[in-house]
């Protein structure tokens, strides 16, 4: 029977793509292939693969472009089809293409030079993308403060490598490098560390440089997941790359840590507060970044490579998911953990926090001489004894579930950790200067105590009527001015 | 003509209390309900007392929003030839154009690109608006913030008041202090000495600068769930909020007035297209039933096999056209809740959800329980679902902890790296996978059955729990009546539909209407159980129904992204048969041919690919379109199947069973045009704003969203909330519209007279029609179907009596 067609909807063509956003996914796995095959290759040697005076390929660019290829791969397929029919897409694969062949630059930059128009390329070219919306008042004020941010931080960047550069004799990193190993450090080379890591501080978004980070949403989605899986580490890979001068200027390490713990715990604290999921978003990796930077203030430089490829992993599925997060709850449902006080669980958790702790130092040969490696260790610690407090007070599940569900889930993880913690420092550990832990000072115990009664803190409650303290971190977390879209007429989707 | 009876509020406003007056005012602002039940309804749902045109004017100069479809959509319809030209030439003539169709596309588009809507902001509003949404923003949040605003308890005013002293970025913010405690004592103070007039004006604007959060709250206040209860916001909080803003920082205290709106010529000009539009679209409608109608009605005396009752969703038309082809299946509309007002707890949730059209409240509580026989596979899944959620919870929590988080990253950042690139590469055979491991653990439509009696304990008292015998009964009759039943087949099965889509924070504007933007399997489980049971069958006999002894009924749920039907069969007498084993088949084959046509429009050509790619859709978390949902909607027919079973229409059309000839005296058509037909309105002015300005009366773009507080979503860095359905839904693209912006045409097939009155009785559908936010079409089965306009029948009965 055929039936008489009455008035049908136009047909669609499916949102045809520009031929540039297949070119470009295919060259960005590509680079993904070829890192893949340089990292077989590169591990049965110890030399560089790769040193000429405009390029160094050695096992921190490898790895680096194993993760930076990844991401943006998985951006590349997301957005072939997440972005279907947005205006202009072939520009914005041509944003994600350049910006990836910046990054890759910039990892692999054996140059001064080379290095510092990489870092200003990757940052113009994600105020770009938070600015991808033309019409859209918002997004263009967004852009401009992002802008004005990554060209102060650039500047930062040129004067701290132009100094480094000009004291050393050389525009070539790995020159650069030896003349340091093999001098008395000169005084002008403090100015240098400080220089790096103010540059670093305004990649990472770290407290105070952090409010063009929440004011970056204007940003289409999958762009974002590039910026918080790729574009903030560019902090890490900086100080890390240049780990001697810090190693040599020895407070830098010191100033460091103290920013890093800031941020790691102002950024959870200011995370807490948001019901805006992107916003959470950002204060976590403003917290996440903060905590990088603190291993790498502790000296562990190959932590903090492992940290922010994990963490680009998390941020990134976090960014692409966030569609998911609306859920319907009633206040009552909206749990309360189990009192701290509870003290069957306090002493289970303890004692597994203990042993995930230790089983995480011996795995990884952090700490084992009583160094900085034991505050890595506490984390660990205290993230098992969250747990087991969890799933013990949580009763609806099976007796066996609650006994057995933490350590045979969070010691497989540690054990992953560990695994490519290992395998990550493999690879860069012939670095210079990446891997040395400090012995513990004062400073350290208090940066630990701090995390300990913070954790406390906030399992309790105390802090939550503070009224002060709230309006304070509500308006420190805020976007940057005329940022948000507060008139609904204002918003312009093309 | 307009009957502008909120035109002349602003004389009645006087000598009325604060209360009433602030209501008045936020009439302006539609409710807007949370995202997980997510409601169709008209953005203009407070000015349907005006005409149509001059609602979409005042409310243009209130939003500063477009109220018709651009010149490009326009100029798109003319050329394909959806607006007949000799109809458009004649409309615009009568409307005073000499100008060709061509010249005036050109004009408009001129006029369009000279004054950008965006220029058209308050700066005092503006400036209000960036002080204030961040506190509605942390006030409003249902649990997505662990600290939440302290002291919410209190209200939103005295909440806000005793934080306020504290914001640096609030100017003026030492005069806080001396506010009056109460919310109302602050208006009193501040704007007492005002008349009522100018008061309602002022409040009015406040309420307009906001309509997103204005929306929310005015929705939360009329549900009064338990987040109003535990942190109570009134529309005099909020107004308190807003004045004691203006006035501390020295912004005037009184209505902005316009520059009186220059737009109305540009707007009469494309009211006349869109005249035109729907004008051809329901004359090649009515002319097509008519056509096609007597040779179906010939045929139409075959008994059938089965029996199948949709929804009144477009969708349905699509699938029931396919099942229809694939044997002798004769299919019915009915509103997809099936006529029980009820809220459905599932074994797997948390919290009871509502199944009922907005226009209803609840009046039942019904929870699963687990079917007899299903003990062993019940029992795995509710443990299964138990750990996985328990799991999400911990992992939330790790998320969150200030000591705890940074190390949880580390460790689960490799399964977040491998879930994140097969979620992103190989969505398909992901969702294949999730399908076979479903089998073992099944949701609860699969092994569970609705506790009609109530006989399981229930903590939430507010409603009574399962149904009464006679309101079985009732509920049972209702239903069949309605759809105008003659004879039962062996099988009847009714289906409520439910969408698939990952990463969609819009998966409730997907699912069933009727059902408050849930699925509707619950809804049909509960008719076919009360059907089947032998008590009910047999009171159902003494009121005439006569169901043979051996019809079964049974129920499933339609699948609107890939188009696959289940069918609930576990513990039925039809269970492992050969006659089931036929209908599975018949349901494959409609599958096909209702996602191969549905796909066309989605750009998917070749019906091989097409069940493939709606899979793909339906598992991908990278896709911002897994379905049309019901753009496209333009009409609701009122009538039996043989008026429209010759006819493909393209799934633009709500339909409802109706047999005239049972309604002796109207009251089912009645009762059809009261519920169903006020819903598909809400629904057709739902997507005709959402597509003619997305940015006011949608919600934007996908790809900029940011969900917020489990309620809805923000653009960008946040800001007022964004309400209605986003771009997406509406648009194939930036650039190229999708949703045709017509309103709606109700076509009923019942005698002139008997239309008339229903009419007549109800002065808020006469209200609808006479003032043009839809069309009616009596299709006079004693007079060969000739069409009449029912809206000038009415009018010319008006003005005999008068």
């Amino acid at each position: 029977m055929s039936h008489r067609v009455v008035s049908p909807m136009p047909e669609s063509n499916g949102a045809r793509l520009p031929r540039l956003t297949a070119v470009s996914s295919i060259l960005v796995w590509s680079l993904f292939l070829a890192a893949s095959v340089l990292l077989a290759w590169s591990v049965t040697r110890a030399e560089p693969v790769w040193q000429g005076p405009m390029l160094l390929i050695d096992g921190l660019t490898i790895v680096l472009w194993l993760a930076v290829s990844f991401f943006s791969g998985i951006v590349h397929v997301f957005s072939r089809r997440y972005m279907a029919g947005t205006r202009r897409i072939g520009l914005f694969f041509a944003r994600l293409l350049a910006f990836t062949v910046c990054a890759a630059a910039f990892v692999a930059a054996n140059h001064l030079l080379l290095m510092t128009l990489a870092w200003l390329g990757m940052g113009l070219i994600m105020a770009g993308l938070i600015g991808r919306v033309e019409g859209w008042r918002q997004a263009q004020a967004a852009k401009a403060f992002a802008r004005r941010r990554f060209l102060l931080s650039a500047a930062l960047l040129a004067s701290g490598l132009a100094l480094l550069g000009w004291l050393g004799g050389s525009w070539n990193v790995v020159e650069v490098l030896d003349w340091l190993a093999s001098t008395d450090t000169p005084a002008a080379l403090a100015l240098v560390a400080v220089l790096l890591i103010a540059a670093a501080a305004i990649q990472c978004a770290l407290i105070p440089m952090h409010t063009w980070l929440l004011s970056s949403m204007t940003a289409p989605t999958p762009a974002s997941a590039l910026m918080h899986a790729g574009f903030v580490n560019g902090g890490g890979i900086l100080l890390t790359r240049f780990a001697p001068v810090f190693g040599a200027v020895e407070w830098s390490l010191t100033l460091l840590l103290v920013l890093g713990a800031v941020s790691a715990i102002a950024g959870k604290v200011l995370k807490s507060l948001q019901p805006e999921v992107k916003r959470q978003l950002g204060c976590s990796t403003i917290g996440q970044m903060g905590f990088m930077l603190m291993q790498a203030g502790l000296g562990f430089f190959s932590a903090a490579i492992t940290h922010l490829i994990l963490h680009g992993c998390y941020k990134a599925y976090l960014f692409l998911g966030v569609g998911e997060r609306l859920h319907h709850h009633t206040p009552r449902a909206h749990r309360e953990a189990p009192p701290i006080t509870r003290f069957s669980s306090l002493i289970a958790g303890l004692a597994l926090g203990v042993v995930g702790g230790w089983l995480f130092l011996v795995l990884t040969g952090k700490g084992l001489t009583g160094d900085t490696g034991l505050l890595l260790g506490l984390f660990v610690g205290l993230t098992v004894l969250h747990s087991t407090r969890d799933v013990l007070g949580n009763l609806s599940l099976p007796t066996a579930v609650r006994m057995l569900g933490v350590p045979l889930t969070f010691f497989p993880l540690i054990v992953i950790y560990a695994l490519v913690f290992n395998g990550v420092r493999g690879v860069i550990g012939g670095l210079p200067g990446v891997d040395h832990p400090a012995a513990l000072s004062p400073v350290h115990y208090i940066i630990g105590s701090v995390f300990v009664t913070g954790y406390a803190v906030i399992e309790l409650g105390w802090h939550q009527n503070l009224a002060w303290l709230y309006v304070k971190l509500i308006n420190l977390s805020q976007p940057a001015a005329d940022t948000a879209t507060v008139m609904k007429r204002e918003y312009y989707a093309y | 003509m307009p009957i502008s009876a909120t035109a002349e509020a602003p004389a009645s406003i006087e000598a009325t209390s604060l209360d009433e007056r602030v209501e008045r005012a936020a009439e302006c602002v539609a409710p807007a309900w949370p995202l997980h039940s997510f409601v169709t309804a008209n953005p203009l749902a407070g000015f349907e007392a005006w005409h149509f045109e001059d609602a979409v004017r005042e409310a243009g100069s209130l939003f500063a929003a477009s109220g018709y479809p651009g010149p490009d959509v326009l100029r798109a319809a003319w050329q394909r030839g959806d607006i007949d030209d000799k109809l458009l030439r004649c409309v615009l003539d009568q409307a005073g154009y000499a100008k060709s169709p061509k010249a005036l596309l050109g004009w408009l588009k001129r006029k369009a690109s000279s004054a950008p809507p965006a220029s058209r902001v308050n700066g005092a509003e503006k400036r209000v608006n960036e002080r204030l949404v961040k506190w509605l923003t942390v006030f409003l949040d249902e649990g997505q913030a662990e600290w939440p605003m302290p002291g919410r308890e209190k209200g939103f005013y005295a909440a806000w008041r005793s934080l306020a002293i504290y914001d640096r970025q609030i100017p003026g913010r030492e005069h806080l202090a001396g506010m009056p405690l109460s919310a109302s004592a602050a208006i009193e103070w501040l704007i007492g000495d005002q008349t009522d007039l100018a008061q309602y004006e002022l409040l009015r604007d406040q309420f307009a600068a906001l309509p997103g959060w204005v929306g929310r709250i005015k929705q939360r206040i009329e549900s009064d769930d338990a987040w109003q209860r535990d942190a109570p916001i009134s529309l005099i909080d909020y107004a308190a909020v807003r004045l004691t803003l203006l006035y501390v920082m020295d912004e005037p205290l009184q209505a902005r007035h316009d520059s009186s709106n220059d737009e109305s010529e540009a707007d009469r000009v494309a009211a006349g297209f869109e005249r035109a539009w729907e004008q051809t679209y329901r004359d090649r409608l009515v002319s097509a039933i008519r056509a096609s109608s007597e040779e179906s009605e010939a045929n139409n005396d075959d008994s059938p096999d089965a029996q199948w009752v949709f929804c009144i969703d477009t969708r349905s038309e699509v699938i029931r056209r396919h099942l229809e082809a694939t044997g002798r299946h004769e299919t019915f509309g009915f509103a997809g809740f099936f006529g029980l007002p009820m809220q459905y707890e599932l074994d797997s949730a948390d919290a009871a959800e509502p199944a009922c059209p907005p226009i209803l409240n609840p009046a039942h509580h019904i929870r699963d329980q687990v079917a007899d026989g299903c003990e062993t596979v019940g029992g795995r899944a509710r443990q299964w679902h138990r750990l996985f959620r328990s799991g999400w919870r911990l992992v939330n929590d790790l998320k969150h902890n200030v000591g705890a988080a940074f190390h949880f990253v580390e460790s689960s950042g490799p399964l977040y790296g491998i879930a994140m690139a097969a979620r992103t590469l190989v969505p398909r055979k992901l969702r294949a996978l999730r399908r076979r491991f479903g089998a073992h653990f099944p949701e609860p439509n699969h092994y569970c059955a609705p506790d009609l009696d109530g006989a399981t304990a229930c903590e939430d008292e507010s409603l009574p729990v399962g149904l009464t015998h006679q309101q079985k009964v009732q509920y049972a009759a209702g239903a069949l009546s309605l759809m105008g039943w003659d004879q039962f087949a062996p099988v009847v099965v009714f289906v409520g539909h439910g969408s698939e889509s990952e990463n969609n924070p819009f998966a409730s504007s997907l699912h069933c209407g009727a059902c408050a933007g849930h699925r509707g399997g619950p809804n049909a489980r509960v008719l076919a159980a009360i059907c089947n049971e032998r008590e009910v069958r047999t009171d159902l006999k003494a009121q005439g129904f006569a169901i043979p002894e051996q019809t079964v009924f049974l129920a499933g749920e339609h699948n609107t992204t890939t188009d696959e039907i289940e069918l609930f069969t576990k513990g039925t007498d039809l269970e492992n048969t050969d006659r089931l084993q036929g209908i599975r088949q018949d349901l494959v084959t409609a599958q096909h041919g209702a996602a191969s046509e549905r796909g066309r429009a989605l750009g998917t050509l070749g019906s091989s690919q097409a069940v493939r790619e709606t899979g793909r859709r339906a598992g991908d978390w990278s896709e911002p379109r897994p379905e049309w949902g019901l753009a496209g909607n333009a009409a609701f027919v009122i009538g039996p199947r043989w008026l429209t079973r010759q006819l493909n229409l393209s799934g633009r059309c709500f339909l409802h069973s109706y047999d005239w000839q049972k309604d002796p005296d109207g009251s089912l058509l009645e009762t059809i045009c009261n519920g169903p037909m006020v819903v598909t309105q809400w629904i057709n002015n739902h997507y005709y704003f959402a597509t003619v300005d997305n940015a006011v009366f949608g919600s934007g773009s996908k790809v900029t969203q940011n969900p917020v507080g489990n309620i809805g979503v923000v653009q960008g860095n946040g800001g007022d909330l964004m309400t209605g359905l986003p771009l997406q839904s509406v648009a194939a693209g930036d650039d190229d519209a999708f949703h045709q912006p017509l309103r709606l045409t109700v076509v009923i097939h019942s005698p002139l007279g008997r239309v008339l009155e229903v009419f007549d009785k109800n002065q808020q559908l006469a209200q609808l029609l006479s003032n043009e936010w839809i069309s009616v079409v009596a299709l006079d089965p004693q007079e060969e179907l000739t069409p009449r306009d029912v809206r000038q029948h009415l009018q010319d009965a008006a003005l005999a009596v008068g």
